[in-house]
């Protein structure tokens, strides 16, 4: 009961944080929606029994790089008188809804098929930090080492590209 | 749930809320005494109460009287009032939080039962508070660039710039610790520091981890934007930096948030450093089993240092200068006989543990509280270096600080993860 309640209240919430990112027109509320949304996110997470995902969520997404964002946004200093004027923009919401309904009708079929289940929150031993790192470490080694390797790459490309720009001024 | 249980769970929140609230009390007492000290002055001494100015303790009521009833400003260039309320909460509810994770005393054992003694019973530790940290940055990022002033968001600039580049070095530092202690989980690193290393050191993460603990302490003030890392809010340079457009109690809520945050990361270095609650050479299971013992020279000691502590009051509160019937005097003599009376409630109390059954409930509440007088007293020893800092050290120039956080501070913590997880892996 408390649980589902939660649930309807972290869903409602990430929802409405993705709707404000689209809506907004100033980046600096639709970064602070996009907040609201990873928070929710890691809530839902959290219900999940997922406990070190739900803080890795908070800790890299809903902490670093969104306030990397704000930080950036923040830099630029966007006021109002420097935002594009976006003539017709209600038209292209609504045609943007339009495409939408055929989708989210299909999305909401197959969610109804779903059998129905009770969500229970599962106890300690499921998703801490022990457990994810036994399971990570111990069956999806290799796999977690070359996707480490393709994030070094592309941090190293980012600091090749970067350089490069500074060298040809 | 049994009453017990209710009882238990109420007493520890308001443990995790309140103290830290009380705390800013005393941290900005000891911030005044302190700056009085090292500047060679009196620090508070004047505000009072029918002449009782409890060592300068009344300032802050006054000062909280002067900030709750000043005129709240919101200036009319201010576009995104929304976010310019919101900024002082953030910084303080984020520090508050960070705290509910730190265990202030070890799992007590009631009747079959166990309780863990942390705001919130959550394994994650130190995750918990570095999401947490993260958050802050919101706080200060948003109050500056709300403000719509050059110096507010170049302070918010300098700030968010900073605590994000100190993160780093932060984490890093918390690695090799996790290394050393294989668990995440706040109580668990406490209850191994009070193991003993060779059978006489205690095993604190100090003497485990000395760099680390260099590494970690030195991103705590910069986390904090405490001086000699307080460029976002340079006097001399930006006005007051992300806060320069708040007044009255916004400004008091940033300003309480400063202290909170302090207390929050004192009490964090604490637990991973220096042992945490536990009383340095006395496991939780020889407290218990030694309370009686204890308790009688608890009611030894406390008096005698008392009686010091009596003396020490009565040549310090006097006044400078020769005055007739010198009121400080009186004050003095007031003092001293409500700590006596404090110390006699104490005495009455350690001598009911005496004649309770050995081993039993009481025992048990006694080690409790014992450990949580420990790890406050700790903790205050922890904001005390913090105050010995900031009125020693001067502020550093931002390239400087950049070059520490990324030159110095980075490169040292990844050399101590390496010789860390060296050392671990062969002597395991």
């Amino acid at each position: 009961m408390f649980a589902e309640a939660l649930f309807f209240g972290f869903a409602v919430l990430s929802v409405l944080g993705a709707i404000g990112l689209l809506v907004f027109r100033h980046p600096m509320n639709g970064a602070m929606s996009l907040v609201v949304t990873m928070i929710s996110l890691a809530g839902l997470y959290a219900l999940l029994s997922a406990k070190l995902i739900f803080a890795l969520q908070l800790i890299v997404y809903a902490g670093a790089i969104m306030s990397l964002v704000l930080f950036i946004i923040m830099f630029l200093n966007i006021q109002e008188s420097d935002l594009p004027a976006e003539k017709g923009r209600w038209l292209y919401q609504l045609g943007g809804i339009i495409v939408i309904i055929p989708i989210a009708s299909f999305l909401i079929k197959i969610v109804k098929s779903i059998p129905g289940s009770k969500a229970t929150i599962v106890g300690s031993g499921f998703g801490g930090v022990k457990e994810v790192g036994l399971v990570l470490f111990q069956d999806w080694l290799l796999p977690f080492e070359i996707v480490s390797i393709l994030l070094l790459v592309a941090l190293l490309g980012a600091v090749v590209l970067a350089g490069k720009r500074r060298m040809s001024k | 749930m049994s009453p017990l249980d209710i009882f238990m769970l109420v007493a520890r929140v308001a443990f995790a809320a309140f103290i830290p609230l009380c705390f800013i009390a005393v941290c900005v007492w000891m911030e005044r005494r302190g700056a009085g000290y090292f500047q060679d002055r009196s620090g508070p001494n004047r505000a009072n109460i029918f002449g009782f100015r409890a060592a300068g303790l009344v300032q802050n009521l006054a000062d909280a009287a002067k900030l709750f009833f000043k005129e709240d400003v919101i200036s009319d260039h201010i576009k995104h009032k929304f976010y310019f309320v919101l900024a002082p909460v953030i910084v303080f509810f984020t520090a508050l939080v960070s705290f509910a994770v730190v265990p202030f005393a070890d799992t007590l054992v009631l009747g079959g039962k166990s309780y863990i003694m942390q705001g919130i019973p959550l394994d994650l530790g130190i995750l918990w508070f570095l999401s947490f940290v993260g958050f802050s940055v919101y706080g200060i990022i948003l109050a500056g660039w709300s403000s719509t002033n050059k110096f507010g968001v170049l302070g918010a600039l300098r700030s968010a710039a900073q605590v994000i580049s100190y993160e780093i070095p932060m984490g890093l530092a918390i690695v090799s610790l996790l290394v050393v202690y294989g668990t995440v989980n706040l109580n668990e690193i406490a209850q191994f520091q009070g193991k003993l290393l060779f059978g006489f050191i205690p095993m604190w993460g100090a003497v485990l981890q000395p760099l680390g603990m260099v590494i970690f302490i030195i991103a705590a003030f910069a986390e904090t934007n405490r001086t000699p890392f307080d460029l976002a809010e340079g006097e001399s340079e930006l006005v007051a930096g992300f806060h320069v457009e708040y007044s009255a109690m916004k400004f008091a809520i940033f300003f309480m948030g400063e202290y909170v945050a302090m207390f929050a990361s004192s009490a964090m270095i604490v637990t991973l450093f220096f042992g945490g609650y536990q009383v340095p050479f006395l496991s939780t299971a020889t407290l218990i089993s030694q309370a009686k013992p204890l308790a009688f020279l608890l009611m030894i000691i406390l008096p005698v240092v008392m009686h010091f502590f009596a003396g020490w009051i009565r040549r310090s509160n006097v006044s400078h200068y020769p005055r007739e019937n010198d009121p400080r005097v009186f004050e003095a003599t007031v003092y001293i006989k409500c700590f006596w009376g404090l110390v006699i409630i104490l005495e009455v109390l350690l001598l009911a543990i005496l004649f309770s059954a050995s081993g039993g409930p009481t025992a048990h509440i006694f080690v409790v509280l014992l450990q949580v007088c420990t790890f406050l007293f700790k903790i205050t020893m922890m904001i005390f270096v913090y105050i010995w800092v900031r009125w020693t050290l001067p502020r550093f120039r931002y390239d400087q600080l950049q070059k520490l956080g990324w030159q110095m501070l980075l490169p040292l913590a990844l050399l101590n993860i390496f010789i860390t997880s060296a050392f671990v892996v062969a002597l395991s």
